[in-house]
């Protein structure tokens, strides 16, 4: 099974409910957005006048670039297939991609906040949440689109879908030939791959030809430079599990958990 | 009550506030160490509160709460609605950024500094009341009722409205809606067909739809949009006459550029293409139409070449758009627009609109105009007392009404001139109620100025506005999440399904805080203090809905055990009412002294230089009414500019170069915006949304962010048949770094 959305662009009207109830349904940063709504144009499309969306979200790719790029310790996670209650373990960093439903998910607790795999997705589609931070990072945790996993878990649409007014998103399992983002797919609805990748996103577009035109020769996205984000990554994974050590066995203390948060309120005060 | 807090700081010391507060910092605040949880839990296992019903715009949606520790988490729709279903668009889901925003008024202000530049005094709802109500007795005994004028806005302000015109008794109320918005419509459409025409065109079940000007997606209420898409997903062909390439031309089929002021010649050419071609509908012009051959004579000299000239666009075009109606007939919908109040010659274009649907046939048949049978309920108010014909602005010395068009109310201008000549006598007692007349009304300095003249000023609203800082007496109102009043009823959205029809009832969703309160105390608080306690009409808001439902056989502890929503069997809504007509030409309007057939008039055409003002929405603002909202601010914080690319490049200004404004009349902008160039506008007009701008920095989030499209609208047009404004009649020059940017003259 692999879960994806379609954006039908013929029926989108660039609205932004999508972006609104996510942020209200996952208490979303005001800064920061698990998915997004950029308008095109108006501009040129060959001799024609076109002016269309971007509505982007994580592309919950079949190759995703952000996963190999974590640098916290894998360890055993089992999963459940919410529909069978089939398991399997499987040995997963702080973020994988799931083997049922193939949604791309994180573990907060375990994820170092280094920031890798928001550098390294092409589509800007991860951010680090300042508002989640532990012991492991001060500085917050990567956080993105689910595809609202908790509520399609518990047999909802996601929260866009819901409340998408005419109807331009739809989710569903790409991998049952009969289910209606299959049908888009057949119909020709794609993804956005970056230049020179074969990520295969799972988020998927359907326009007019002139709108996709539009489309990709505005957001197709480079990939990232892999030098540059494994050494980050790779400081980082040295130094969090190192203040986690320092501050579970209790070398700051209350004391010190209370300066740093004074630290942090005053950073961001800047 | 000290207002220099930064939001930051209020956030920091307001723990009712908390909802805007990221839960990890709660928590740390309070106990100094605790950590958030790293995974916020979602809504959808929060409680469901059903009976909302939206009023971030008038559109009004149904709405479910879902709340924690009741507090508002999140607002959904109503899965019961047969109107929007579980659909709500970005400005109903930040409704919860409204309800929390602590910049919201929360207690009675007393201006104890200037009208216009306030400095604030919380005081007593006693010590407020008492204030509103002997300030506007004493204007009434000095200068009568007509001495107190009522600019109202939303669903709250019907009753205070009612109040002040019903059992005062003054007739200057001017509703923006009407004299600024969708006014002109009403009675152009009342005037042709005997019907205000709402946006009641079937598009699910069109075969062609024709928006002038309407920029649907940019300006969305949700049903409406759904019956758009599904038009056109239903192989719909769209035109779009627009000078710029909307959101709507987008999508169309066929797009006219057109020049702004000349769509009334646009749609003579295609009448009289119709009617000298015998495409019109015949059978239906001879059952329903009166004055057809009045029609035929009067508009014969409109060619499509003579269309062509004054419109700025390709005969040819306009030859297809009128084949292309002609051969969808009857199943055309020919979009009446909202607003409407352009250029000062737009009653002419609503009556030419309304008489392009009845040549096509297109009144009560599937894809035309279908306006749907509603359920009724009742309509309680302040009783209707005899008060004397006098004292109307709207009629002067011989009788004669000056704008006999006019919707309910007094048109804005002439309460505006009264007020300031003191003739024919005094205005000096204002309420605003709901409305922001600042940011509204054309002429803002001529508005500064009227307020300044009065004896005394209140306003009632949730949120600091332009227009309250003009307050002598400020009065926090509740939101539509936290009271009862407004009763929505229709049908289901698509004709093509079951006819059904629903009444629903506005119920809170939360509780009320601070000091905030609703319509019905504050207007009869006031009533009392006037001498007006024996015509009070209901006690509470929650009597006046539940004798309303009544009427309906419905209360509102059965509305609730319907989850929100009563829906019942409906009618068919093709059927024709039986003394419909379809007035082509109408004496009444020849005897008032004005074309009696739909009939062209020009409008001014930018000075050399100078590019006219156009304005309109974007989708995530209802005007300047959610500038504050943090949410909808970050999804289009500012107002870009739309600049033709090719003049842009002339003018050496490019994307992103931030830009102001100087008008005609040498009025400069106060703030900024950025250039968005492209080939999609004309060169002849500059596009902006409206409802940017705010200077009322007790908005910490909306303050001066872009530019007041309001504040260029120095120059005044009044549509004559009327009284309504003409909003597009100024023109600006862009300006950078503070000087003129000229454009060449090779452009």
């Amino acid at each position: 099974m692999q879960y994806g959305m379609i954006i039908d662009l013929e029926r989108c009207v660039g609205c932004h409910a999508c972006t609104i109830a996510c942020k209200a349904e996952w208490e979303v940063p005001v800064d920061f957005g698990r998915n997004w709504v950029y308008r095109m144009g108006p501009s040129l499309v060959g001799t024609e006048m076109a002016s269309t969306y971007y509505p982007g979200l994580c592309n919950h790719c079949e190759d995703p670039v952000c996963v190999p790029e974590c640098p916290a310790d894998a360890e055993e996670m089992t999963f459940t297939d919410a529909k069978t209650g089939k398991t399997a373990t499987v040995e997963v960093a702080a973020t994988w991609k799931d083997p049922f439903d193939g949604t791309v998910q994180i573990d907060k607790a375990r994820c170092l906040g280094c920031g890798a795999c928001a550098d390294v997705c092409p589509y800007n589609a991860r951010y680090i949440n300042p508002d989640l931070v532990d012991d492991v990072s001060d500085e917050g945790k990567a956080d993105k689109c689910t595809y609202c996993k908790p509520r399609v878990d518990a047999g909802l649409e996601p929260a866009c879908v819901q409340t998408c007014i005419t109807d331009a998103r739809i989710f569903g399992d790409l991998s049952d030939p009969d289910s209606a983002v299959s049908r888009y797919v057949k119909n020709g609805a794609v993804g956005i791959e970056p230049n020179g990748g074969e990520l295969g996103p799972n988020s998927r577009y359907y326009g007019k030809k002139k709108d996709m035109a539009l489309l990709m020769e505005t957001q197709t996205p480079e990939l990232a430079n892999l030098s540059h984000v494994r050494r980050r990554a790779m400081l980082a994974s040295l130094v969090k599990p190192a203040m986690k050590k320092a501050k579970n066995i209790g070398l700051l203390g209350v004391v010190g958990a209370v300066i740093a948060k004074g630290v942090m309120d005053s950073n961001k005060e800047e | 009550m000290a207002f220099n807090l930064t939001r930051r700081k209020f956030l920091q010391s307001a723990s009712l506030a908390a909802v805007a507060l990221p839960l990890s910092e709660v928590i740390a605040s309070e106990s100094g160490i605790q950590r958030s949880p790293l995974e916020t839990p979602g809504s959808f296992q929060d409680k469901t509160v059903v009976g909302g019903i939206c009023e971030m715009c008038f559109w009004r949606c149904q709405l479910t709460g879902k709340t924690r520790n009741d507090r508002l988490v999140k607002i959904e729709g109503n899965p019961k609605s047969i109107d929007n279903g579980t659909a709500i668009c970005a400005r109903g889901n930040a409704g919860i950024q409204l309800l929390y925003d602590p910049d919201r008024l929360k207690y009675p202000l007393k201006n104890v500094g200037e009208r216009g530049n306030p400095k604030w005094k919380r005081i007593s709802w006693d010590e407020a009341l008492k204030e509103c109500g002997t300030k506007l007795k004493e204007v009434e005994e000095k200068y009568g009722p007509q001495g107190i004028s009522v600019f109202p806005h939303g669903s709250t302000a019907k009753y205070p409205m009612h109040f002040f015109e019903r059992a005062v008794g003054t007739h200057n109320v001017s509703e923006a809606s009407f004299f600024q918005c969708r006014g002109i419509r009403d009675t152009a459409y009342v005037a042709t067909t005997g019907m205000p025409p709402g946006e009641f065109v079937d598009m699910p079940n069109s075969k062609a739809i024709l928006l002038i000007g309407s920029h649907l997606g940019e300006n969305v209420h949700v049903s409406h949009i759904k019956r758009y898409i599904k038009g056109l997903q239903n192989g719909a062909k769209l035109i779009v006459v627009d000078p710029r390439y909307s959101a709507s031309a987008a999508k169309s089929d066929i797009w006219v550029k057109i020049k702004p002021g000349t769509d009334t010649a646009f749609l003579l050419a295609i009448m009289n293409y119709l009617i000298t071609e015998k495409k019109y509908d015949q059978d239906f012009v001879e059952e329903y139409g009166y004055g057809f051959d009045e029609l035929a004579a009067g508009i014969k000299e409109w060619s499509f070449e003579k269309a062509a000239k004054e419109c700025d666009v390709p005969a040819a075009q306009i030859k297809e758009v009128a084949d292309l109606l002609a051969e969808s007939a009857p199943g055309v919908s020919i979009h009446p627009g909202r607003h409407v109040s352009w250029y000062g010659n737009d009653f002419q274009r609503q009556r030419s609109l309304a008489c392009l649907t009845g040549l096509l046939g297109a009144y009560f048949v599937k894809g035309g105009w279908v306006p749907g049978k509603n359920p009724k309920v009742g309509g309680v108010s302040w009783a209707k007392k005899e008060h004397e014909g006098e004292h109307n602005l709207n009629v002067d010395e011989d009788d004669e009404y000056l704008h006999p068009f006019s919707p309910p109310g007094t048109p804005t201008e002439l309460i505006r001139d009264a007020a300031l000549t003191g003739k024919p006598y005094p205005i000096k007692g204002c309420v605003i109620w709901g409305q922001n007349p600042i940011q509204t009304i054309p002429g803002q300095e001529k508005m500064k100025d009227v307020l300044r003249q009065m004896d005394f000023v209140m306003c009632v609203d949730v949120m600091p506005t332009d227009a309250t800082m003009w307050a002598d007496i400020l009065l926090p109102e509740v939101s539509y999440l936290e009271r009862y009043d407004y009763i929505k009823t229709g049908t289901q959205w698509n004709f093509a399904d079951k006819q059904q029809q629903y009444i629903s009832a506005r119920m809170p969703l939360v509780k009320p805080m601070f000091e905030r309160k609703d319509q019905v105390y504050i207007t009869n608080e006031i009533a009392r203090l006037m001498g007006y306690e024996k015509d009070i009409p209901v006690q509470t808001v929650e009597e006046m809905v539940e004798k309303n439902l009544e009427v309906a056989g419905l209360t509102l502890e059965q509305l609730r055990k319907e989850d929100g929503i009563h829906i019942r069997e409906g009618k068919n809504p093709y059927q024709m009412p039986e003394d419909f007509e379809v007035m082509f030409y109408n004496e009444d309007i020849e005897d008032a002294g004005f074309p009696g057939i739909p009939t062209y008039v020009t409008v001014e055409q930018p000075p050399k230089g100078f590019l006219r003002l156009l304005y309109g929405r974007v989708p995530v603002h209802t005007f300047n009414r959610s500038q504050n909202n943090i949410w909808l601010n970050k999804a289009m914080p500012d107002n870009p500019v739309w600049l033709n690319d090719a003049l842009a490049a002339k003018m050496g200004l490019k994307d992103g170069d931030v830009v102001g404004f100087v008008n005609q009349d040498g009025f400069k902008s106060r703030t900024t915006t950025t250039v968005k160039t492209t080939p999609g506008i004309r060169t002849d007009g500059v596009y902006m949304a409206h409802g940017y701008g705010s200077s009322n920095p007790l908005m910490s989030v909306g303050v001066d962010a872009g530019v007041d499209d309001t504040s260029l609208m120095t120059k005044i047009t009044v549509d004559p048949e009327t009284g309504a404004h003409g909003m597009r009649n100024n023109f600006v020059k862009i300006t950078k770094d503070g000087k003129v940017i000229e454009i060449p003259a090779s452009a």
